[in-house]
């Protein structure tokens, strides 16, 4: 609960602030969004499931928004920056998908 | 077949799509499972504060970050509203200059006519008659006076589609035949919206824009012809010129209206390009200009 309260928090004040993101992080900041969103997917699912769990949803966003920014990094390095987000989208919106999926079953039974 | 088989555990059909069917069948976090399953086992594990405030702590730069990172993705780059803001600068400041270049040559050209009326009043009455007989039809002085007013506009269809339907624009054929039209009903002068058309006076199309004059003009496309209106409705209705408005009405939906005024006024050009000159002289030779202007046809284009 008091995850998704800091959340909200944060959200708010990222909207009243409007902070500026450094122009080196620009090119993460879609798949960092991406992670974002498949955290907080699981969480609403694991809510729903009743297995909801403070810390494991703070560990599963940070680690899911720096492991995909870092993974686009180093395809930056490679010179398959492209490919690598195309892969971390694609596993992250499969994930995303199947969420989504099973939190609708959780609401409308169907 | 292994040696061993049927002795270890058995193997999944699709164990080598495992990875697929991970992401597939197990996109929770496991890491729920086992801090329920950890919960479970031990339900009165107490939560400290500490671990409320650093999880607050947490979330609310978490959800400020990714915050930022959306605001960031949603505002256009800088970049580009950079150079359109170059671009819409560079426009502005051509444009003002283009208009002071237009102002001072039409300031000049007038001081020009008055020059040579001045000079030719002394020299030659007869040639500045003549001259100031001419200006009204070659189209360098303004005129005013009756005539009649055409109307064209774009027709409903040609807006909100994507790609530009150029069927149901008025085109530069379109403006060529009732142009064409009016002369032959016997207009004195025609102007389309404002610009003047005179001897050499074109009208192309480039792209979806209609160009009268290296002008570009947009609809919807006034024709004002100075003359009898009665006349020249009449004839230009009982010309070719009446069938293909009919046609561009009917059949593509562009609107044509056809007016009669009392009182219209066009713009001169103002200024004449000297294309033939001559010495006056007995010993003169013709310069080896490109041809004398003013000459018959009304304008280029099509024939009606």
């Amino acid at each position: 609960m008091i995850a998704l309260i800091g959340l909200a928090l944060g959200v708010v004040a990222g909207l009243l602030l409007q902070p500026t993101v450094p122009t080196e992080l620009q090119p993460y900041l879609p798949i960092a969004v991406v992670a974002a969103l498949d955290a907080l997917f699981g969480g609403l699912r694991a809510t729903l499931d009743g297995i909801f769990d403070d810390r494991v949803f703070v560990v599963s966003f940070l680690s899911n928004v720096v492991l995909a920014a870092l993974i686009v990094f180093l395809g930056d390095q490679l010179g398959v920056g492209s490919q690598l987000s195309t892969a971390v989208v694609v596993v992250l919106g499969i994930r995303i998908f199947s969420n989504a999926a099973a939190i609708r079953r959780h609401l409308f039974r169907a | 077949m292994s040696p061993r088989h049927g002795d270890g555990p058995a193997r999944e059909p699709d164990a080598s799509m495992s990875l697929l069917s991970d992401v597939f069948r197990r996109p929770l976090e496991p890491g729920y499972h086992d801090a329920a399953r950890r919960r479970a086992a031990h339900p009165d594990a107490p939560t400290t504060w500490t671990h409320r405030i650093v999880i607050l702590v947490i979330t609310v730069l978490l959800g400020l970050a990714v915050t930022a990172a959306t605001v960031a993705l949603r505002r256009p780059s800088a970049t580009a509203v950079q150079a359109r803001h170059l671009l819409e600068r560079q426009i502005a400041d051509q444009t003002t200059r283009a208009d002071a270049a237009q102002r001072t040559i039409t300031a000049t050209s007038g001081e020009l006519t008055a020059l040579q009326e001045q000079v030719l009043a002394g020299e030659d009455p007869l040639l500045l008659a003549r001259l100031q007989l001419d200006a009204g039809p070659s189209g360098v002085v303004a005129v005013r006076g009756p005539g009649l007013r055409v109307e064209l506009s774009d027709a409903p269809a040609a807006d909100g589609a994507d790609e530009p339907d150029l069927d149901h624009r008025v085109q530069d054929i379109d403006l060529q035949v009732v142009v064409n039209g009016l002369w032959a009903a016997g207009a004195e002068a025609i102007a389309i919206n404002g610009t003047r058309l005179t001897s050499t006076t074109a009208i192309r199309s480039a792209g979806s824009a209609v160009l009268v004059d290296l002008v570009a003009l947009s609809s919807p496309y006034q024709v004002d012809a100075l003359g009898d209106a009665a006349t020249l409705q009449t004839e230009l209705a009982l010309g070719s010129a009446g069938q293909h408005l009919a046609t561009l009405h009917d059949s593509y939906g562009i609107g044509v209206s056809v007016t009669a005024r009392s009182l219209l006024e066009l713009p001169g050009t103002g200024q004449v390009n000297l294309r033939f000159a001559s010495t006056p002289r007995a010993t003169a030779t013709a310069s080896p200009g490109p041809g004398v202007a003013g000459s018959v046809l009304p304008q280029e284009g099509s024939s009606p």
